[in-house]
């Protein structure tokens, strides 16, 4: 859980890009990266396949510099998409503040979207989180490709957005939403913020 | 003219990372401010002391009573 470290002066928060496979999770992680200033550049780590799959997962420090007195850092990371990765995913939902849900446009892909949010909501109730209450976002992503490939935001939301969460059409590989996507979980993450409860922590 | 048109992309894109940034200081300020902890007004030695009266003469420093007292029999 994000927590407000008034001994050590720092704020970190974790964020983690979920959805199927191709559906451009690691686009956004690398366009976000792409922005950050050069001072602020740290390492992406990413691991791929040969074919450029997320074979593990991509992490992405952001040190946002001190904020009103506190060190802020934020951990974005994604999950591989492949069904087989399950227990990888797992493992990186373990800790999270938020959840970015990347939904991949294509109408073929709508079964594949559903299959996903599925099971993150079984591997969130899994490591204990409600998956009602964790801080979502929905990403409608690969708007830019022709209308007659990909469903209508309104189709996706009816069909993938039950918590009515904010959502965001994108197309990460062009950068288009991938901020407006990232400043909403920020901000919901942030809200959620309390203070340690215990002396020292 | 190429690199004036990338420089200015170049702006362009790190405008969106000041933007996102300037929106998160914000809220992290306040989250901070609704969150800080009220600094203890006193101490709970100091809550406990007795106020000094106006008459010099009187003893208020009851922690010493006894060592005083103590002195004075001597």
């Amino acid at each position: 859980m994000s927590v407000v470290n008034y001994g050590t002066r720092e704020i970190t928060c974790k964020i983690v890009y979920y959805g199927p496979g191709r559906s451009g999770k690691t686009t956004n992680l690398q366009h976000v990266y792409s922005q950050l200033p050069e001072d602020r550049k740290g390492k992406m780590v990413s691991l791929a396949t040969e074919t450029d799959r997320t074979l593990f997962f991509d992490f992405l420090p952001l040190d946002l510099g001190t904020i009103s007195g506190f060190a802020t850092r934020f951990q974005l990371y994604t999950v591989p998409g492949q069904v087989y990765y399950a227990a990888t995913r797992r493992l990186v939902l373990q800790g999270v503040d938020g959840v970015v849900f990347v939904a991949d446009s294509q109408s073929r892909q709508l079964a594949e979207n559903i299959e996903s949010l599925q099971d993150l909501h079984a591997n969130l109730a899994e490591e204990g989180l409600d998956p009602r209450t964790l801080p979502l976002v929905m990403q409608y992503n690969k708007r830019d490709l022709p209308a007659t490939e990909i469903s209508s935001v309104d189709e996706l939301d009816e069909t993938l957005n039950f918590r009515a969460v904010p959502y965001f059409p994108a197309n990460a590989i062009n950068g288009g939403g991938v901020f407006e996507t990232l400043r909403s979980i920020a901000s919901m993450v942030l809200g959620r913020l309390s203070a340690p409860a215990a002396k020292g922590s | 003219m190429a690199q004036d048109a990338k420089k200015g992309a170049e702006e362009e894109e790190g405008g969106e990372f000041a933007e996102f940034m300037a929106d998160i200081s914000e809220e992290i300020a306040q989250r901070v401010a609704s969150l800080e902890p009220e600094p203890q007004s006193k101490s709970k030695a100091e809550a406990k002391k007795t106020p000094v009266p106006p008459d010099p003469g009187v003893i208020v420093d009851w922690e010493n009573i006894a060592d005083r007292m103590i002195e004075e029999m001597r």
